[in-house]
């Protein structure tokens, strides 16, 4: 019996080919969606969790604000704390990681090394990185040791049995190889390359640079409740004798299985997921394989006058409703399983582009994956079901003697088949507009006048020069073609992390205090960055000699933002020459500045001091003469050789940094941008198949038209209307449903664009295009067929 | 064999009813030939679906072998659907995606049967039939008059007591008709199958031993 269902399904399915081709290739493009939707979903959701003691691993985070000021959270935190955690009943063990990217040279291979991080000895046992060599216990438990992965052993050293092996690093000291571990998954938080001894750094513990990690494994009976405790404590009497009644200082564990998607600190050692946006692609990816399976329903039903004469014959034969019922599930069995082939093996080679496109590293592999292929048996006999049962129960419940007689009503069904229609067009009509406001949104931020100039200024690491290098390299570098100016600063411009406190604030009461960022810089910092003063005056090479001083004699010259100096309560003049301390650092206020904005657009614009202080300088920032980039870049990399020869040269333009900080933004574009062109085009196979069968049911109603003297262009229109009602009828359901999600979304930065009605006139414009693209193509052909022929045929 | 007592057929149109069959009294005995005669829309392929359990009376008693066909369950009726009726169609009514031999096989699929008895049997019709080298030819392959071989073919292949014939013959030609009508006289002779068939033509009439004229629904006496 199932070999003649499977017979009659294959020969049915080869007949009539478009219909077939239509129905696989609609399930199959979503399927491919949904199998790479729910990796990256998966990958998204299992952070963290596979390791061994995933359940007792904690963060720290901190948490302060000054009195009635909102609190910030960090997962910076001093390297004091480590060892003191250690000490406490409920930690096991603690471990400390400092991200530092380094030089790693090996022979004449330098390369500078972004996931290169620090760490205490106890970090391979508490972490479940495995160590193809090397012992988890004593990797790391003496200074210049160095554990790296197995990609960067073969990088390096071309193999993977390298323990013992020296790498020098940052061009200072060697150290020594201890262990291979294999290469981080795509779902930790900690993705290292490197991983040094801590001890290696030489440090002294201290309580003024929040620059660590503090990771602890909690002992086995102890609880996070109970460490928070002992934090609050420790925290309540470090800060006794500081005088800030009011203020927020808490020491908080935080489970690393949610720092990915959870932590209000954010992931900080990589961009940060975000557990909303994850919502919205799980519904992608159900939406996707939804409006495929209609387009099977849709097909699968439209076609019914096609096969009521079988389904009559085999009930006249004597078989029964359920044995019809699953010759038709049989068919839709061998259709979502070519699909769902399909689809695997399209997935599997669009993995590589996705991984690119999502920034991530996902694998197929049996291992990692075995949930997605218990996932893909679920949407197998889901997707069958689904889709198969209601055709089957439609088509099966057929009367046999209308059906041998020709009273079959070819209407039938026609009102869920609308439905089902507009529900796909909706959807379609929708992501148009979501990818619209997304895009707008995007451009709006890249376009935005900053209130600075990040455009053709060239980013270079200043980790390896001391202020007096520094110096020559800038004159050297000012010599060249093609710069205009150069200046340095801590860290980027367009992403400024420094958090600091204002104290002694002339004219305000002694226990004032202000929670605000700033960045220390080089001189001609303002000018490279096209920032404008308001009130007061740049920096002179006086002031620059002022904080060149030994710690104790150092003058600061402060400069306050706008909205600093308003939230101060002053008028930008009258801030000029105040005297203020800010983190031990003392001063007066020498400038104030135009808002800027050096943050996400996210958020409004925050109180921001910019300082100059020669201790650090993260970025070198060389501002080049429009057209004349590669030119810059060339005379930069000569100098770069001349003063570090063995630190090689790297650099970026400044609209990367930028771009960093809406990765999240840019890839929920993109993602939205590529699903929206598979959902429209799934719906528009629909329509393509829906509208040939029309156009096939009524040839013979078209044949008399076109007799009674019916134009092509009637006929087209005549077909054409009853499917351009569906979509406007789905383009008044979606618009409001997109009005209000992305009217939210927009919310979500103080900085945005607005819904203009063109947007959606255009989202409409587009959907009612497509399908009467889609449409005309069958009408246009029926619409030009011979009458006499089509009439003979009846 | 067969008995209609009092069957009507009706459908509602506005506040009344429009017969199709009206008061219809029948008694067909086994191995009768039967030709049931009448002008289009007089209700003769109602009468027959009526008879081959494809359509419900609206009124009236149908008893199949003297046992009430409205009070035999579900089950009963397929059996008795399955087992003992077979039809002929006028558009022969062949499945296009099956072979020759897959459209004779199909009825007793239905059945059940098991495989060897089932490829015993078919082969048995084929050879019958004289079809043996045209079994795995689909149906658009055949000419309209060896359609209808096959069409008959698969009626009889389920050894039915009695075949329903909706206008065998009204898509051939004569020759093609004579051999079809011949094939019946022979099924009914020889097999002892009772035959039932609806048909406009008076030649065709003369095959079988009894003619019921039929015109607006009622039989003619």
């Amino acid at each position: 019996m199932w070999r003649n269902y499977l017979k009659t399904a294959v020969r049915n399915l080869l007949k009539r080919k478009l219909y077939t081709v239509i129905n696989i290739t609609g399930l199959a493009a979503g399927i491919t969606c949904f199998i790479l939707l729910a990796l990256y979903l998966q990958n998204e959701w299992t952070y963290d969790q596979f390791h061994t003691n995933a359940a007792k691993l904690y963060r720290i985070r901190m948490d302060y604000g000054e009195k009635d000021q909102p609190v910030t959270h960090t997962a910076l935190n001093f390297n004091g704390l480590g060892p003191v955690v250690k000490d406490y009943p409920e930690v096991k063990l603690m471990s400390r990681v400092y991200p530092y990217a380094s030089t790693v040279k090996y022979g004449d291979k330098a390369v500078n090394e972004k996931r290169f991080i620090y760490a205490d000895p106890a970090f391979f046992r508490m972490f479940s990185f495995p160590l193809l060599s090397g012992n988890a216990a004593t990797v790391l438990n003496g200074p210049d040791m160095i554990v790296l992965s197995a990609s960067m052993a073969n990088k390096y050293f071309g193999t993977t049995d390298v323990v013992g092996k020296t790498l020098k690093i940052n061009d200072r000291k060697n150290y020594q190889v201890t262990g291979v571990a294999a290469d981080a998954p795509a779902n930790t938080h900690l993705k290292f390359d490197f991983v040094a001894s801590y001890s290696s750094l030489g440090e002294k513990d201290n309580w003024n640079s929040p620059n660590y990690y503090t990771y602890v494994q909690l002992a086995d009976n102890a609880t996070a409740a109970g460490l928070h405790k002992n934090l609050k404590a420790f925290i309540g009497e470090m800060m006794k004798g500081a005088n800030r009644s009011g203020a927020t200082f808490d020491l908080v564990p935080e489970p690393v299985t949610g720092i990915h998607l959870y932590s209000v600190a954010g992931n900080s050692t990589e961009a940060g997921g975000d557990i909303r946006y994850n919502y919205i692609l799980s519904i992608i990816a159900v939406l996707l394989l939804l409006v495929a399976g209609i387009n099977f329903m849709n097909l699968a039903t439209a076609r019914s006058a096609d096969r009521s004469r079988e389904i009559g014959v085999r009930k006249a034969l004597g078989a029964l409703r359920g044995q019809l019922f699953w010759q038709f599930m049989a068919e839709s069995t061998i259709i979502t399983f070519c699909a769902i082939i399909i689809g695997l093996l399209l997935a599997a080679i669009l993995l590589p582009f996705f991984n690119n496109m999502a920034d991530t590293t996902i694998s197929l592999g049996f291992t990692n994956g075995y949930r997605i292929y218990a996932l893909l048996v679920v949407v197998f006999l889901g997707t069958t079901f689904f889709a198969g049962t209601y055709p089957a129960l439609f088509l099966s419940g057929f009367r046999p003697v209308q059906v041998l007689k020709g009273r079959m009503t070819y209407g039938k069904g026609g009102n869920i088949r609308k439905t089902l229609v507009v529900f796909q067009f909706a959807t379609a009509v929708f992501f148009i507009i979501c990818t619209l406001v997304v895009g707008r949104q995007l451009q709006y931020i890249q376009t935005k006048k900053l209130g600075m100039d990040r455009s053709q200024v060239l980013v270079l690491y200043g980790d390896h020069m001391n202020s007096k290098m520094l110096e020559q390299f800038k004159s050297r570098l000012l010599q060249q073609t093609g710069i205009q100016q150069v200046s340095a600063s801590y860290d980027s411009p367009v992403a400024v992390g420094g958090g600091y406190t204002i104290d002694n604030l002339q004219g305000k009461p002694a226990d004032y205090h202000l929670d605000i960022t700033a960045i220390p810089v080089e001189k001609d910092y303002l000018r490279t960055m096209g920032i404008r003063l308001i009130a007061g005056s740049d920096f002179t090479n006086a002031d620059i000699q002022d904080v060149l001083k030994a710690d104790s004699a150092r003058v600061y010259h402060f400069f306050l933002n706008e909205t600093a100096v308003r939230s101060l309560g002053w008028e930008p003049e009258a801030a000029i020459g105040k005297k203020m301390v800010m983190n031990g650092r003392a001063g007066l206020i020498q400038g104030v500045m135009e808002d800027f904005h050096f943050a996400s657009m996210r958020n409004k614009i925050q109180p921001i001091v910019v300082f100059p202080e020669y201790d650090y300088f993260g970025e070198i920032l060389v501002k080049t003469a429009g057209g004349k980039e590669q030119l810059a870049i060339a005379g930069i990399e000569n100098v770069w050789k001349e003063y570090l020869p063995g630190t090689p040269f790297e650099y970026h333009f400044m609209d990367e940094d930028f771009n960093g900080i809406y990765k999240a933004e840019f890839r929920t574009s993109t993602i939205l941008t590529t699903f929206s062109v598979v959902v429209i085009l799934v719906s528009c196979l629909g329509l393509l198949g829906l509208a040939a069968f029309t156009a096939e049911q009524r040839t013979r109603e078209v044949g008399i038209r076109k007799i009674m003297g019916a134009s092509a262009t009637n006929v087209v229109a005549l077909l054409s209307k009853d499917f351009i009602k569906l979509v406007v009828i789905a383009l008044c359901i979606a618009s409001p449903v997109a009005w209000y999600a992305m009217h939210h979304w927009l919310e979500t930065f103080a900085y945005h664009t607005s819904l203009n009605v063109w947007l959606f006139l255009l989202a409409g414009g587009m959907a009612v295009l497509i399908a009467l693209m889609t449409v005309s193509l069958q009408s246009v052909k029926a619409a030009l067929m011979n009458p006499a022929k089509s009439l003979r045929s009846e | 064999m067969i008995q209609l007592q009092k069957i009507s057929r009706h459908y509602p149109v506005g506040f009344g009813k429009n017969y199709i069959l009206k008061d219809i009294d029948l008694t067909i005995n086994e191995g009768e030939f039967v030709s049931i005669m009448g002008p289009s829309g007089s209700g003769k392929s109602t009468l027959l679906h009526i008879m081959g359990l494809l359509e419900e009376p609206s009124e009236g008693q149908y008893l199949f072998e003297g046992e009430r066909v409205d009070k035999m369950n579900e089950k009963k009726r397929t059996q008795l659907h399955r087992g003992s009726i077979g039809f002929v169609f006028q558009a022969y009514h062949l499945i296009d995606e099956l072979t020759v031999y897959e459209n004779i096989e199909t009825p007793l699929l239905y059945k059940n049967i098991p495989a060897s008895e089932r490829k015993s049997r078919v082969a048995d019709v084929l050879d019958r039939f004289n079809m043996v080298a045209k079994k795995d030819l689909f149906p658009n392959q055949l000419s309209g008059g060896q359609q209808q071989l096959v069409g008959i073919a698969r009626a009889i292949v389920a050894e039915p007591r009695v075949i329903l014939a909706d206008e065998p013959t009204g898509n051939l030609h004569s020759d093609q008709a004579k051999v079809i009508m011949q094939l019946f006289k022979h099924l009914n002779e020889q097999d002892k199958i009772t035959i039932i068939q609806v048909t406009h033509s008076d030649v065709n009439a003369t095959y079988g031993n009894r003619v019921i004229q039929i015109r607006d629904g009622q039989i003619q006496p």
